[in-house]
């Protein structure tokens, strides 16, 4: 809430283009937890190795980092930007097709290929941008609609090359660390790469969140005319937010091709669109933390539920999002971290006084 | 001659089917403001119990049909009672309402995965047999659907028109605020809609599922083109919604009888971004009126 309040008044200095100070938060993070928690991501999947079962945990890692970008990007776009695109996981898969056709059709390395996938979702998020702006609310969700719709044609049906006659790519080079370095090493790279590439993303977005582009998000989001009026280029700000989310999530698809080799259309489904808009809602609309702890959850809880209450835990995330959505619509980390200040804040005037 | 019949007869056919799923839809939008994702959901209730009463129960298809139909409005009823009714007058109420509404999608999808499992059912036409006219195989049961298509719109509309029922609804989504002063009861009226959209929804489940087949995940595909034709429509213009799925449906059938399959749907698609870059909200769409 005090980040908030000095976030707005501080748009009366936006000549300056300059926050104050109080709403720098990037400057305050306390690097002793940054360190830890960056110690721990990297010493994890050591420790993970040595246990029978680490070798999915890994995996499942690896998967919670793929779509913590994703949900990273979409949050932007979703609740920082209030625009309600759906094309979402269709930038994904662009990012995985134009990465896997040139590594396969060309004997790329993919190592370059990768970089060519958030180029090709940047350019068709503009594609789908420039439209969009023309539209509100739920028209926008039809024209993305129809985009993804177009995607999954193509990715289905479209050239044997794309398509695969259906089956999506299949056999695409990996990026070979279990070559390199043996199956056990070889784990611990793909999940480094992975850990990476969402730190980077993390950060970027971090940034983001707390600077005048995104303030300039939110001004649009909550009333375009007086951010309009106040200066800020609707039409300049949202092409950024469509080509800043786009980038990252065609990373991640392309990221996610090379692990596993292979991409079946099917995952441009509606299901997977659902899952990680419940990841969003759940953690936390809007908020820079709210994603990642929605991921996080979803990604761990299945798998903790499989065994007798497989068959529930469908059931459990209809279930949670309906409640989420009645009781508690800004999601779990506003809630948790309320929670936490009070706690530790009491503490805190205990200690003062 | 014989092509373009076959397409014309088609483009009737997925029009209709098409109309019967986009007509809940625009229901709600145009009272709630709102777009309610479990009506796919809720066409997955109207096929499997359509299925259970005729299949288990034996019992005869029209009441078959009855029993899916109003299956899918109780539900359809308990989500708008249970959920949407609390989160009215909310600032958050777009997001929240579609939140709410994926939610209880996914629990009644996965609430039919534990009933009857994951694998496909069919149900028997309600009326077999086919005849073949200027060349083209007409099936019984394909005009029945038309039939019942186009009755219920006429009833819709009529009910709309005539009913105090239907001019309640009528004001609500003109002007929510002037319809609560002349003392409508808006609560109800939507409870009514979110009840008559579900119905329009299971009714649409409980016949097609002798054309398509019904499982658990069924819904997203007739969803997905209930939103694009509603939204291509224009949002809240049951006219529009009415146009717009004989609009695409004839489209759609006349690209697959002409040029192949593989072009219908990216033509379709290609087609309604242009259109909505040339008309932003649809093609009757109410326009800009912002509530605030």
């Amino acid at each position: 809430m005090m980040q908030e309040t000095a976030l707005s008044e501080s748009g009366a200095n936006r000549t300056a283009q300059r926050l104050d100070p109080a709403a720098v938060p990037w400057a305050k993070p306390s690097r002793i937890g940054l360190a830890a928690a960056i110690l721990t991501l990297l010493v994890l999947p050591w420790v993970l190795n040595s246990f029978s079962t680490g070798r999915f945990a890994i995996h499942l890692l690896i998967l919670f980092f793929v779509w913590g970008i994703v949900t990273q990007s979409w949050n932007l776009i979703l609740g920082v930007g209030g625009i309600f695109s759906f094309a979402q996981v269709a930038f994904f898969v662009i990012g995985g097709l134009a990465s896997g056709v040139v590594a396969q059709q060309f004997g790329v390395s993919p190592f370059l290929s990768i970089w060519l996938a958030p180029i090709a979702a940047t350019l068709a998020a503009l594609l789908i941008g420039l439209p969009s702006l023309r539209l509100r609310g739920p028209y926008v969700v039809l024209l993305t609609l129809a985009f993804a719709e177009l995607v999954r044609n193509f990715a289905t049906q479209g050239p044997k090359w794309v398509a695969g006659g259906g089956y999506g790519l299949r056999d695409v080079p990996k990026f070979g660390f279990e070559n390199l370095w043996g199956a056990t090493t070889g784990r611990v790279a793909y999940y480094y790469a992975a850990m990476i590439l969402f730190l980077i993303t993390t950060y970027v977005i971090w940034r983001i969140f707390y600077s005048p582009i995104g303030m300039s998000f939110r001004a649009l989001r909550d009333s375009e005319t007086y951010a309009t009026s106040r200066g800020v280029d609707p039409y300049r700000f949202k092409l950024l937010l469509f080509a800043l989310s786009a980038f990252f999530t065609g990373l991640a698809g392309g990221f996610l091709l090379h692990y596993n080799g292979s991409q079946a259309p099917t995952i441009l489904n509606f299901p997977l669109t659902i899952n990680l808009l419940a990841m969003i809602v759940l953690g936390g609309w809007g908020t820079f933390w709210g994603p990642i702890l929605g991921t996080a959850l979803l990604t761990a809880l299945p798998e903790i539920l499989r065994g007798p209450l497989e068959n529930w835990r469908n059931m459990g995330m209809g279930l949670s999002l309906a409640l989420i959505a009645v009781f508690a619509p800004e999601g779990l980390f506003p809630i948790l971290s309320r929670g936490f200040k009070k706690f530790f804040g009491r503490k805190d005037k205990a200690k003062a006084s | 001659m014989e092509k373009l019949f076959q397409a014309v007869y088609g483009g009737i056919l997925y029009g209709s089917i098409y109309g019967l799923m986009a007509i809940g839809l625009t229901l709600i939008w145009g009272s709630l403001r709102m777009l309610n994702m479990a009506m796919g959901a809720l066409y997955v209730v109207g096929g499997f119990l359509t299925w259970t009463a005729y299949k288990q129960w034996d019992l005869p298809p029209l009441v078959a049909i009855a029993i899916g139909v109003l299956a899918a409005a109780v539900i359809g009823l308990l989500i708008q009672v249970l959920l949407i009714n609390r989160l009215l007058g909310r600032s958050s109420f777009f997001n929240a309402a579609m939140i709410a509404t994926v939610g209880a999608a996914i629990m009644i999808e996965s609430a039919a995965l534990l009933i009857y499992g994951p694998r496909v059912k069919q149900m028997p036409p309600i009326v077999a047999g086919q005849s073949k006219i200027i060349g083209v195989v007409i099936q019984y049961q394909n005009l029945v659907i038309i039939a019942v298509t186009v009755i219920s719109l006429i009833a819709l509309s009529i009910f709309l028109k005539k009913t105090r029922y239907g001019l309640a609804i009528q004001a609500v989504s003109q002007q929510m605020d002037a319809a609560r002063l002349m003392g409508i009861p808006t609560v109800m009226t939507f409870m009514i809609v979110a009840t008559i959209g579900a119905a329009f929804a299971g009714l649409a489940g409980s016949l097609l599922s002798s054309v398509f087949y019904v499982s658990p995940t069924a819904g997203y595909a007739p969803l997905t083109k209930a939103l694009i034709v509603t939204i291509f429509g224009g949002l809240g213009s049951i006219k529009g919604t009415i146009w717009a799925a004989y609009i695409i449906g004839i489209l759609e059938a006349f690209l697959i009888v002409y040029f192949g399959a593989g072009f219908a749907l990216p033509v379709l698609f290609l087609f309604m971004i242009l259109m909505l870059v040339i008309r932003p909200s649809g093609l009757f769409g109410l326009g800009e009126v912002q509530r605030l």
